[in-house]
């Protein structure tokens, strides 16, 4: 397989790397680059555990992405949100509501969550609940998710206005 | 009401920063120097057939390929994924019949995804390419995809084992007939002035755990082999592997890793003896085998379907005078927890009603699916489903309310439970019946949707449960706990216990520093490391709390005795007059006289000889308190449940408009996380009503190995959610805690069926409740 260079800034930093043409996203966060805070559900876009921000608020898919459409562009994960152990005000309202319990959909859950706040500030439950439709959690049964989405769009207000 | 520190309070989970930023590593976040990947080559064409020719040839010359095994490259034991084996007696054991026939890699396919070879190369993706190449002829056999069909003389025979298919039965040597039960259900049924009988169908459902299975295996250079896996039972996986491999124990080591959800999927062994076959292989190298989605799919375990046939006899004033019970189970293609679903399944019908005489078979035969094992509730959500559609069937025949019947029928303190013999020490059902029909406005709901009339119709429904809090005294009990205390005054805890995103163990935590005395910040958990860690059971059975719970309670009670009595020298008194405040240990009445807690732990570590006296600086010896914890007890929680639906009787639609889950789980160690477990036990409860099952077409091909096809209910599914703790501390659990873990599952299939029949009149008897059943039924009754 044909493989090509391409450039990457994730979390902030530039990061180089050598790609298939057919390889994902995922697969180079993962394996190339060792950010293993993106998860592997699926693999066919139907669970938004590799949820990632692409240009910093528009949640994409990881696993359908190709890594080499991807160069030059700015990406985001879970583990970029928090800066210097300050965890980013979408996190701490998941951990303030309890809304991570496995754990293992929470990084997707709160990528998606960033990017409903961007678009919906001050989102209705509906508005929550329909954003995070393509994210699947088997362990909450949703209730303290919606909670957490809540929680951090008032901690994001707060933060706003604090600036 | 005892003040307690943390007990009671939801304080963060001491997991959820590192799982916020997914920094949490599960085991396929897992890379080792020299690591290579194993890929396992499945049979995806056949779900029944003979290997007759497997050419590896090919496939070991693809570049980046290290080594092709087949199965008779394989010098392993056969094993069976369950553990039953290990919990009880040998002689019950023999009774029971559990068997080992699964291989590692095998020349009879007995369903869809069976491990055919395996491919070990340098990247994952040169196994794939290898695994390609690799040839199989295969000879199909007859796919048989119920029991009706596996049984019959003709029929081909998954193992000489077990004749005519059937897997198991309850043993005749312990049940006679073959039944479990009490009374004379034949005379009593007769007797009856009514009874309600079906024959109703469970579904198979699948656990869908977020994270996929995933392992690194290793045989080292000092001839160890290692396994991480995110198994839910590290300890009876560490011996199973010995056993497989004919290693001591001593010589095999289990890594827990970062657990993304079980639900039973991870209980016993999955994929850890393919990854350990594999690495026996090359020895020194570790090898990663990664489980895709469709792979866990179809090759791991779910849940038991089947037809599940129930006759319920009353007397006039609502007696329960006689239910006989046959589940009989389409097991799949092998044995893992046979004889314990069958069995189960008819215990939790014995603990919920006061039945004048009760009668349960259970059976199991070999089908070809992907195997059954264990799924949250074990046995439990099937019998809700039907159980308690049959009652009430019954309460509209009698005219009376399915609550106050509830009320009056259903057993409590002092009454037999699951297990005969065995009472309820504790039981606040009738409070979980009063606050659920509260909340969701029963009585004004039946009245208001008595006579509707229209297209869309809705229904409120109840259902209620019974479940376990470990399995004492069915199965063995034992979980063992070290309490280390070190010098600065902090604790490691260490045991075997799993969380798996329940959040066991941040509620173990909680425990540990109420029964020291300590802050809980200074305990720490050390768990997943099965040569630190003494026996434990393994995660199972919803007792995590109540029993490993009360190992911890008992290991820090011995540390904070050995702790008191060495104050009680150091102040020169007894040692029931003293007391600890912030870690500071007083004679009561003499302020001045008191000693740290660090000091202690302090000086029973850095203990000197003193060079003038010739005497010891202080009481020698690191502080450690021990327990091997055999429970003797099993408080059950039970539940109510509460469900509106409306459903459109043109398009067989059906909306969930609200859930009441009333649990009674003695006391919330930590509410948010008990919490928690519930709403996802919903959520997989009314998936089981509504939505979920996997669909095999007439080769036992799966049609739905995704989530696309696999319909959960997602975040706009889900209706208006209550979940109500009901606190009522148990005499005998730690704490006052009763289990609930897997309890959330249960009552919510029977609420959501019962809510349908309110609704329409008209039961549905098979499960998933989906629009195309209800229209049909709607046919079949003529209209509603
Ligand atoms: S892994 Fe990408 S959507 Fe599931
Ligand atoms: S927390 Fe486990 S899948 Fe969401």
């Amino acid at each position: 397989m044909k493989k090509c260079e391409i450039t990457l800034t994730v979390n902030g930093e530039q990061l180089t790397t050598m790609v298939a043409a057919n390889q994902t996203l995922l697969e180079v966060l993962r394996e190339n680059l060792g950010m293993t805070e993106t998860k592997y559900g699926c693999g066919t876009g139907e669970c938004g555990a590799c949820t990632v921000l692409l240009d910093g608020t528009k949640p994409i898919l990881s696993c359908l992405t190709l890594a080499a459409a991807m160069d030059g562009r700015h990406i985001t994960t879970a583990a970029g949100l928090a800066r210097d152990g300050q965890l980013h005000p979408v996190q701490q309202a998941f951990v303030d509501e309890s809304g991570i319990q496995c754990g293992f959909c929470t990084p997707g859950m709160v990528m998606k969550t960033v990017g409903i706040l961007a678009r919906t500030p001050n989102p209705s439950d509906e508005e929550i609940r329909h954003g995070l439709e393509g994210n699947i959690c088997r362990c909450t049964g949703y209730a303290k998710i919606v909670s957490s989405v809540k929680r951090a769009a008032e901690l994001m207000a707060d933060q706003s206005a604090a600036e | 009401m005892t003040a307690y520190s943390t007990i009671g309070k939801s304080i963060p989970k001491i997991d959820v920063k590192e799982k916020v930023t997914g920094r949490a590593l599960y085991a396929a976040d897992l890379k080792m120097p020299g690591m290579l990947y194993g890929k396992i080559v499945r049979c995806l064409d056949h779900a029944h057939a003979r290997v007759l020719k497997l050419d590896l040839s090919v496939a070991a010359k693809m570049p980046g390929v290290v080594k092709v095994l087949g199965p008779d490259d394989i010098k392993a034991h056969s094993y069976n994924t369950g553990v039953l084996d290990l919990m009880v007696p040998e002689p019950v054991g023999k009774m029971l019949g559990d068997i080992e026939d699964q291989t590692v890699f095998t020349k009879h396919v007995k369903h869809q995804g069976d491990a055919i070879c395996g491919i070990i190369a340098h990247s994952e993706e040169a196994a794939e390419r290898a695994a390609e190449k690799v040839i199989v002829e295969y000879e199909p056999l007859p796919v048989y995809l119920t029991a009706e069909e596996s049984m019959q003389p003709d029929a081909v025979q998954f193992t000489s084992l077990k004749p005519g298919n059937r897997a198991f039965q309850l043993p005749g040597e312990m049940f006679p007939n073959n039944a479990y039960g009490w009374g004379n259900v034949d005379e009593a049924m007769a007797a009856a002035d009514f009874v309600v009988e079906d024959t109703f169908y469970v579904p198979k459902q699948k656990q869908c755990q977020m994270e996929p299975h995933a392992y690194i295996a290793l045989f080292d250079d000092g001839g160890r082999l290692q396994c991480w896996t995110s198994t839910q039972m590290p300890k009876c996986v560490h011996i199973k592997l010995a056993r497989m491999f004919d290693l001591p124990m001593s010589r095999v080591t289990v890594t827990q890793t970062v657990i993304g959800g079980g639900f039973g999927a991870r209980l016993g062994m999955i994929g850890e003896p393919l990854a350990c076959a594999m690495a026996m292989a090359v020895p020194g190298r570790p090898v990663k085998v990664l489980y895709t989605r469709e792979e866990d799919w179809i090759a791991s375990e779910s849940r038991h379907p089947g037809k599940y046939w129930m006759k319920i006899g009353f007397s006039k004033d609502g007696a329960p005078v006689a239910v006989d019970a046959l589940f009989r189970s389409y097991k799949g293609g092998y044995y893992t927890q046979g004889s314990g679903v069958a069995f189960t399944t008819g215990s939790w019908l014995g603990g919920m009603y006061k039945w004048g005489s009760c009668r349960y078979h259970g059976e199991t035969y070999y089908t070809n699916h992907a195997p059954c094992g264990a799924y949250r509730g074990y046995g439990n959500p099937q019998t809700n489903f039907v159980m308690e559609q049959l009652v009430e069937r019954a309460c509209s025949k009698l005219g009376v309310d399915p609550v106050e019947w509830r009320k009056k029928w259903h057993k409590g303190v002092g009454d037999d439970g699951w297990c005969p013999g065995v009472t309820y020490p504790s039981c606040a059902l009738d409070e979980c019946l009063d606050r659920g029909a509260a909340a969701i406005g029963w009585t004004e709901k039946r009245a208001k949707y008595a006579n509707q009339t229209g297209v869309k119709r809705r229904g409120v429904g109840v259902s209620v449960m019974n479940h376990t809090s470990g399995a004492f005294p069915m199965l063995l009990e034992h979980t063992t706990c070290t309490a280390r205390l070190n010098e600065d005054a902090t604790a490691e805890i260490m045991l075997a216990c799993s969380d798996m995103g329940q959040g066991a163990h941040t509620a173990l935590q909680q425990i540990a520093a109420e029964a020291l005395g300590f802050r809980f910040e200074d305990i720490h958990i050390k768990a997943g490391d099965s040569d630190s860690n003494g026996f434990d059971i393994g995660a199972h059975a919803s007792r995590t709390i109540y029993v490993g719970g009360a190992a911890v309670k008992s290991a820090c009670e011995d540390a904070r005795k050995e702790l008191f009595a060495r104050a009680a020298q150091y102040l020169e008194c007894t040692v029931e007059q003293l007391t600890m405040r912030d870690k500071i240990i007083y004679l009561e009445g003499a302020s001045n006289r008191s000693i740290s807690a660090q000091e202690i732990c302090a000086r029973g570590v850095y203990n000197f000889v003193d060079a003038a006296s010739g005497q010891r600086t202080g009481i020698p010896g690191q502080i450690q308190g021990y327990s091997s914890f055999l429970p003797t007890s099993n408080s059950p929680p039970f539940a109510a449940c509460f469900a509106e639906v409306e459903i459109d009787t043109e398009t067989g639609e059906l909306t969930l408009i609200e859930l009441v889950n009333a649990h009674d789980v003695g006391k919330a160690i930590h509410p948010a996380s008990v919490e928690g477990n519930l709403e996802g036990g919903a959520q997989q409860g009314m998936g089981f009503a509504l939505t979920e099952e996997i669909y095999y077409d007439k080769n036992g091909l799966c049609l739905n190995n995704s989530f696309t096809d696999y319909k959960m209910l997602g975040p706009s599914d889900m209706p208006k959610l209550t979940t109500i703790l009901v606190e009522n501390p148990d005499p005998l659990g730690p704490f006052g805690a009763k289990s609930a873990g897997e309890a959330g599952i249960v009552a919510p299939i029977g609420a959501v069926a019962n809510a349908v029949f309110h609704a329409l009149g008209i039961q549905i008897i098979e499960a998933p409740i989906t629009a195309e059943k209800i229209l049909e039924a709607i046919k079949k009754n003529g209209g509603v």
